[in-house]
């Protein structure tokens, strides 16, 4: 058979790809529920951490049910509110249909235009309250959790991640346990510019809510300091009117 | 085992290593060598691909037509690439790792040694020996990355596997963490390489 011809060409190429197709969407079908519990499991990881439920290590070496275990038994109540700080959903608890807002790119995006946000707020138990953030970095994505004292203004812990930082030096923000415990204790302005201020020499000028940028990682602390900036103020309201009210 | 065969499996690891000799997939051995755990995973992810992609391409070589040659390579590795990559993304403690390689595990597709071999090799020849050529290539490509991830985790962390080594005084160097110092680990084992066998020194 000549297998130069174009008919036998078009008739294998189209084949090949065909079935490379079929193989691909059968296993990403097969597979999208254990990797979609994976990245759930991911996520209240970190939110935890920052909300100081467990030490980060012992979250990272929990296994997924034991993850979902723990949040549901320690998580109080999570809505979502708007840019005018209204609450406008409820967010699942329980174990086996935690309701999360875990796709943070299409918010980030709504609060820069003024658009129509979906905010996340999660409450646990021990009263602090957990909010996410999200930006871009120097090569990609960074994001975090930060969780606050039932005051809605001190923050208790933070955590944070990239898509794909520099190792050992903008990746810092996620490796280095000394960055994130730097934010510990510090007060956030809500309703004032900046609200926090991330950036180099920052703690020197001795403000409540300022935490030094990371040596040799300009940019990935820049693109973190917009991030918390611009999702501490499409939360200012929020805080501003219910957390501080309900504490006094 | 045959002689031949033992060369092919033999040859990649030592006399044709496809970093120290053929100068391939410097890129990814630069980007994944900051931790042991990152390159042991790429390690056996390329494995994996290497050798599968040749034994398809191997099974097909008789009928693929010659024009679309490098299509039809280009689709099968890069559908053997998805494949890892999904499944590390699914495995509960393979999660962690995906992530951290992020891009890299993509990147495997634009690895010279994969289409290399499939040109090279697998087109040429039969499906067993031609997967063996693969996964053989494989390793060699992941014993360089592990001896390179070997002292960069070590010097730039002070730890291996994530477990402290080096007692905890140690100011971790950070030249040793960028991608530089990769390419100059990789030129000492090169040295080192050529030295002990002097059938790859140049005249």
């Amino acid at each position: 058979m000549n297998t130069n011809s174009n008919l036998y060409t078009v008739i294998y190429t189209t084949l090949v790809v065909v079935v490379v197709a079929a193989v691909l969407a059968f296993t990403a079908t097969k597979l999208k529920p254990s990797q979609d519990a994976n990245a759930k499991a991911e996520t209240l990881r970190q939110m935890m951490s920052a909300a100081q439920i467990k030490p980060t290590d012992e979250l990272y070496a929990t296994r997924n049910a034991g993850i979902l275990q723990l949040y549901a038994d320690n998580i109080r109540e999570a809505y979502t509110i708007n840019l005018d700080g209204q609450k406008v959903g409820t967010l699942s608890t329980g174990r086996s249909d935690i309701g999360l807002v875990d796709n943070l790119k299409p918010q980030n995006k709504a609060i820069k235009d003024g658009g129509d946000a979906t905010l996340p707020v999660y409450i646990f138990k021990n009263g602090v309250i957990v909010i996410p953030v999200y930006g871009a970095g120097l090569w990609g994505p960074v994001w975090g959790y930060i969780a606050f004292q039932p005051d809605g203004k001190t923050i208790a812990g933070a955590y944070f991640d990239h898509e794909s930082e520099t190792p050992g030096l903008g990746a810092k923000i996620k490796d280095e346990a000394w960055f994130r415990e730097k934010f510990e204790g510090k007060q956030v302005a809500f309703g004032e510019e900046p609200a926090f201020n991330l950036s180099k020499n920052a703690e020197a000028t001795g403000a409540a809510n300022a935490v030094d940028a990371i040596t040799g990682a300009t940019m990935t602390s820049k693109g973190l300091n917009e991030a918390l900036n611009i999702w501490f103020k499409a939360y200012g309201k929020h805080f501003q009117a219910n957390v501080n009210a309900e504490e006094e | 085992m045959d002689k031949k065969l033992k060369e092919t499996i033999l040859n990649p690891i030592l006399k044709g290593n496809p970093i120290t000799v053929l100068i391939l997939g410097i890129c990814s051995s630069l980007a994944v060598t900051v931790q042991l755990k990152g390159a042991l995973v790429m390690a056996i992810s390329v494995t994996l691909v290497t050798g599968l992609s040749s034994l398809v391409c191997s099974l097909l070589r008789n009928g693929i037509p010659m024009r679309v040659r490098i299509i039809v390579q280009l689709v099968v590795v890069a559908m053997m690439v998805i494949l890892v990559d999904q499944i590390l993304k699914a495995g509960e403690g393979t999660y962690a790792i995906d992530k951290q390689l992020s891009v890299y595990i993509g990147l495997i597709i634009t690895n010279c040694i994969v289409m290399g071999r499939i040109e090279a090799f697998a087109l040429g020849n039969k499906p067993i020996p031609s997967l063996l050529d693969g996964l053989a290539n494989g390793v060699g490509y992941g014993l360089i990355l592990i001896i390179v991830a070997f002292f960069r985790e070590l010097l730039g962390s002070g730890t291996l596997f994530g477990l402290r080594v080096l007692p905890a005084g140690y100011i971790p160097n950070n030249l040793v963490i960028l991608p530089p110092f990769a390419l100059i680990l990789l030129g000492c084992i090169i040295w080192a390489h050529r030295a002990f066998d002097k059938d790859l020194q140049e005249k």
